[in-house]
């Protein structure tokens, strides 16, 4: 399978992958190409490096799409967008219930902790972008890049994660005091229940169970729409039209890394395309070099030298790419490590031109 | 101690993804080590990164031998609140496993911060830690959250001090706190890159933790190049007269250049960095070969203790 195949036929390009291997790089370089190759992109990164976002003209944080200035073919457009986890909650919300309730919400000083913090949260607002994206339709492209979570789990299960959070059974049983049982009343706590409830409330104090059940009462009638919400995200990241690439470098840690997410992606029935290989020392062959060693000056020499070190780095990547990935017929693109910093949109089209081959 | 680190019984290792910093950690303890200090090596829940620098599968939660002077332990915040109850509150054992999930769950899902300072606590507990009236640790040596989450980790007794206005949850994110901002107790030691963007990333992250009141040990900068080849004007026309083929010289050349190139790029960054660090600074050089292993740990340890780091 080619880059520009998939770029040319997929809705929805997903990169995954751990943190410091290049996603945003890679994902804004995808969509880059796709939208000079004809197709109306965008692309929706977590957390770019400064200079990369400003190359694409987003200054701010504010969870919008800007157009790129581009020299796009046909209906060509880049249109970038840095996730804004908070907000994205909050018009979540929004979405979903009544403006009071919304307001009432909110104004909770746990909604803060929950919505800015909770493990999982940033996860499930990407994707919840993800869908309001796909929603609003118009996009041919949508490349989407993920929190760098070092877990793959936390990345799939995220949706699964935060309903049977704001559902959690347990979270309820410790806070009826404060909820006043609602409806069904209170079933009859088994002893180790009452005991770890008594214990944990010794802990914390009783002032943050108020906040707590507050924040949870608010919530009631919702969790059938978040539930209703994950699934058709996962409907859609499963879709035929969807492409997760997996993204690592060359270093040992982070290809284990990549083989966690390719064999996780793969668990979860979600379409794999392949593996992006960044920052790859991919060096010209100059075969056996013993002959032209033995006659080398000292200035020679030391460039031979260094040559060979380069060379052996290279053949070790290789080596342990081979031993991370196998040879279960996964599609590798390996993009040779460049001296310079990417940061503008000439070398983000040249790394696209990378990726493509 | 030695010259560059202040003497902290803690000392936290971070950086940006992708910059070496779990090869950092375990190069510190080992250079400590070889200091004649007791060094505890801590990795925080189950990031399996340390393992594979010591030839194991992972890192188990009860202390664990890993080089001479040098004790492993994972740190996970269900185990370390099972302790803190224990200790507290004299849970019984009947409901242990009940605790042990339910809690956790109860914990680290209402105050998302609460983990953190449970991780940061049991670490902090550990450095304290004596057998017979001794220390059982000089120090201890943590691979810590990466840069962008650093603060929020850090920051995560304050944040709970503040949300939770009484009871012993408070108390103990008040203790915490205060030994995350005693230089004598903790100090966080930022791995970057020689490169532009990660070092001005480090940077900013020096800048947020001095304005937490966080001791800043030494920057450390890893895979620094070597010198690139000089004279590689006579090198190409050497390489010719010694038998080289065109493609041969060329493929040499190219290297050597693109060396050139990316030593230059990183000399740059390491002005910058220098023209604005104020505490010292720590060069490692590139290894050339993956995947890591002891070995290279041990090389960039050797390294350290040259650096007078330890």
């Amino acid at each position: 399978m080619r880059i520009d195949e998939l770029i040319d036929s997929r809705h929805i390009v997903v990169c995954t992958g751990a943190g410091g291997v290049g996603k945003t790089t890679t994902s804004a370089a995808l969509a880059l190409r796709a939208a000079e190759r004809g197709r109306k992109t965008i692309v929706c990164t977590i957390d770019p490096a400064r200079r990369l976002a400003q190359s694409m003209g987003l200054a701010a944080l504010d969870n919008v799409p800007h157009r790129v200035d581009i020299a796009g073919t046909g209906r060509g457009e880049l249109h970038a967008m840095m996730l804004d986890m908070k907000r994205t909650f909050d018009e979540m919300v929004m979405d979903m219930t009544s403006p009071d309730r919304a307001q009432a919400i909110m104004r909770n000083p746990f909604y803060e902790h929950v919505s800015s913090t909770l493990a999982g949260t940033q996860e499930y607002m990407a994707m919840e972008k993800l869908w309001e994206l796909h929603e609003e339709g118009g996009w041919d492209l949508i490349v989407i890049d993920t929190p760098p979570t070092r877990s793959a789990l936390d990345f799939l299960d995220a949706p699964r994660r935060l309903t049977d959070f704001l559902e959690g059974r347990f979270l309820r049983m410790m806070l009826w005091p404060y909820m006043k049982a609602g409806k069904g009343g209170l079933r009859v706590l088994n002893f180790g229940t009452q005991v770890a409830l008594r214990a944990v409330t010794r802990v914390t104090g009783s002032e943050l169970f108020a906040d707590v059940a507050e924040f949870f009462r608010s919530f009631e009638g919702m969790y059938e729409e978040f539930k209703h919400r994950s699934v058709r995200v996962r409907d859609l990241l499963g879709a035929r039209r969807t492409v997760f690439l997996v993204v690592t470098s060359p270093s040992g840690s982070s290809l284990r890394e990549a083989r966690f997410f390719a064999e996780r992606l793969a668990a979860e029935s979600m379409p794999l395309g392949g593996v992006v290989v960044n920052r790859m020392h991919v060096v010209p062959d100059a075969g056996d070099l013993t002959g032209v060693r033995a006659g080398a000056s000292a200035a020679a020499a030391q460039a031979l030298d260094t040559y060979e070190r380069w060379r052996a780095l290279a053949r070790a990547e290789e080596r342990v790419l081979a031993d991370a990935l196998g040879t279960d017929g996964l599609p590798v693109w390996r993009v040779p490590d460049l001296p310079d910093e990417v940061v503008d949109l000439d070398q983000l089209r040249t790394v696209g031109a990378l990726l493509a081959g | 101690m030695g010259t560059t680190l202040t003497g902290a019984r803690v000392v936290v290792v971070s950086g940006k993804g992708g910059v070496g910093k779990t090869t950092v950690a375990a190069a510190l303890a080992i250079a400590a080590a070889h200091a004649d200090k007791r060094v505890l090596l801590v990795e925080l829940e189950d990031r399996e990164a340390f393992a594979p620098l010591f030839g194991l599968r992972r890192i188990s939660y009860e202390p664990q031998h890993l080089a001479p002077n040098v004790t492993g332990l994972t740190v996970e915040a269900d185990e370390a609140l099972f302790e803190y109850l224990k200790v507290s509150y004299k849970i019984p054992s009947i409901s242990r496993s009940l605790i042990r999930s339910r809690a956790v769950e109860f914990a680290t899902q209402t105050a998302p911060g609460l983990k953190d300072i449970l991780l940061i606590g049991k670490t902090i507990t550990a450095a304290g830690e004596t057998r017979d009236g001794k220390p059982v640790y000089d120090l201890v040596v943590v691979d810590a959250p990466p840069t962008g989450r650093l603060p929020r980790f850090l920051g995560a007794p304050q944040a709970v001090a503040d949300l939770v206005r009484a009871g012993p949850i408070r108390r103990q994110a008040i203790g915490v706190h205060a030994a995350v901002v005693d230089p004598r107790r903790l100090q966080v030691v930022l791995v970057t890159l020689p490169e532009e963007m990660p070092v001005r990333e480090t940077l900013e992250a020096a800048e947020h933790l001095a304005k937490m009141n966080v001791a800043l040990g030494p920057f450390v900068v890893n895979a620094v190049l070597p010198p690139p080849p000089e004279h590689r004007d006579d090198a190409r026309r050497d390489l010719a007269a010694a038998g080289a083929t065109e493609r041969q010289a060329d493929a040499v050349m190219d290297v050597a250049e693109r060396h050139a190139r990316r030593a230059a790029n990183q000399a740059a960054a390491i002005a910058g960095l220098r023209a604005e660090a104020d505490t010292p600074i720590v060069e490692l050089p590139y290894l050339f070969t993956e995947p890591l292993a002891y070995r290279d740990v041990e090389t960039l340890a050797a390294l350290m203790i040259e650096q007078e780091v330890v």
